[in-house]
């Protein structure tokens, strides 16, 4: 196995682990494992296209209460992986943007796909607290420390696992499709791409604005005079 | 903190396990056994005999849930009453009812500031960093989102310690509420700037194609927020699936 995607197998692993069970640091995020992904792999600017992409709908997912939301921590690595392993098939631009289109749809599938998997480990938790505190009133204080590692154990070995299917799925299954069908897969990528990042925005926007005036003013002066200062050039 | 049996190394060892705070997460208990866990380096040095400590630790493996973040200063505020209790009436044990309240009055407001705020305005300082290239992006949103939550993370405890059950008084609930206001507003002109930097890339507008899909993807994105469902993943494998038709059809 090839050093690079044996990178994209641990970081699936890690980011799984930093997204609820360890630290909540957001190493997890899109953004963040796309950029390492990129640096590994040796092309950041097709790794930042996807990373950009998914962190936005990433953002604008909130785990909230006990609800379940999509596993952008595995996502986010598959669909950088995905991008980087198909668009390193070949030079050519078009090649490269349909590595992207299909990196970013296997990144949303695997976070959808994440739902249940995550349900499945929260169950295998309860058994596990349980058997903690029995443990405990049995006399034994390692219990807690011992059902924390195994949780760990657990999140890290089902992230490295998730990973690796839908990675292995993904190039294997689309690696043929993208090579022949190249040119229209990268036209679906230009269309794609900037209502994504739209989609994604205005769903963070809503959030922040909470409908206060002014804060929709400053996004409105913010977005003028930002393109006015891009396109004119500061005074 | 003199005449207090817990030590600076216990908090700091309490601060350091609160990371592990949702390893264990369930729907039985949620963050119970991490709780247990967290409070594990304060109760072995308050209580002395080691199966009272092993049944109040199973005590509190109970459940318990809050914004992981924010749960520092209930694990700081628990362990001062840990520490108060010791030789006092076993009978009286208002752990499990301030664990309640404290629980559900941080989440409210850690779920607002970590979830709904920060973590977006930190997405968003990324991106603004990420939208010309470079590796600058994924550092900006980490150390953006990480100065606050490993900050409140460390010093959380030492502020539930030193307040107790009274933690999350009006001043801290008020600057907090602040800071939830300051970053949504300048969240909302980053989104702005990083709208005006997708549409002109360095001064040079992008095709009409891109502005007009971009446009028509913020208009969709507005509607689509007004309701929690379909949620945004699912609108945008939808969008996706109708421009991978629209891509084979052109």
């Amino acid at each position: 196995m090839s050093p690079r995607v044996l990178a994209v197998f641990l970081l699936g692993g890690i980011a799984a682990l930093d997204a609820t069970p360890v630290a909540q640091t957001l190493l997890s995020q899109p953004l963040v494992t796309a950029t390492l992904l990129g640096l590994v792999w040796g092309d950041l600017k097709l790794a930042l296209e996807v990373g950009i992409v998914l962190q936005i709908l990433a953002a604008s997912t909130m785990p909230v209460g006990s609800r379940t939301p999509e596993d952008y921590a595995i996502g986010g690595v598959v669909g950088a992986g995905v991008a980087l392993a198909l668009g390193s098939q070949s030079e050519f631009e078009v090649a490269h943007n349909a590595g992207a289109l299909v990196g970013v749809l296997a990144g949303m599938l695997t976070a959808k796909l994440g739902v249940p998997l995550l349900k499945w480990q929260r169950r295998r938790n309860e058994g596990l607290s349980r058997w903690c505190e029995s443990a405990l009133r049995a006399g034994d204080q390692g219990a807690l420390a011992a059902a924390q590692r195994a949780a760990v154990a657990l999140a890290f070995a089902v992230g490295v696992a998730a990973t690796a299917t839908c990675f292995g799925l993904a190039v294997r299954g689309l690696s043929a499709l993208v090579a022949h069908e190249s040119i229209r897969m990268a036209r679906a990528w230009a269309l794609a791409q900037p209502l994504w990042i739209g989609l994604g925005l205005a769903q963070l926007l809503h959030t922040f604005v909470q409908r206060r005036l002014t804060r929709a003013a400053l996004f409105g002066i913010a977005l003028l005079g930002g393109w006015l200062v891009l396109m004119v050039g500061t005074p | 903190m003199s005449g207090r049996v817990l030590r600076s190394t216990d908090l700091w060892r309490i601060a350091l396990r609160s990371s592990l705070l949702q390893a264990t997460w369930n729907y039985e208990r949620q963050q119970g056994v991490g709780w247990a866990y967290a409070l594990e380096p304060a109760l072995q040095r308050i209580i002395v005999d080691p199966a009272a400590r092993r049944a109040r630790l199973a005590d509190h493996t109970a459940y318990f849930n809050t914004q992981p973040t924010m749960a520092s200063l209930a694990l700081g505020a628990v362990a001062a009453l840990e520490e108060q209790r010791l030789g006092g009436d076993p009978a009286d044990d208002p752990a499990p009812r301030v664990k309640a309240v404290l629980g559900s009055s941080l989440a409210a407001l850690g779920d607002r500031l970590f979830w709904f705020t920060l973590r977006p305005f930190a997405a968003c300082a990324g991106l603004l960093c990420a939208v010309n290239g470079g590796w600058a992006g994924a550092l900006a949103l980490w150390t953006c989102y990480n100065v606050v939550h490993l900050g409140v993370r460390g010093a959380g405890v030492w502020w539930g310690y030193r307040e107790g059950p009274q933690v999350l008084g009006e001043a801290l609930r008020r600057r907090l509420e602040r800071l939830v206001g300051v970053l949504a507003t300048l969240g909302a002109a980053a989104i702005g700037l990083i709208v005006a930097m997708l549409l002109a890339p360095g001064g040079e507008p992008r095709p009409v194609v891109f502005q007009a899909t971009l446009a028509a993807g913020l208009a969709l994105g507005l509607f689509a927020a007004q309701r929690a469902r379909p949620s945004p993943t699912e609108w945008a494998l939808g969008f996706g699936a109708l421009c991978v038709i629209a891509g084979w059809m052109r």
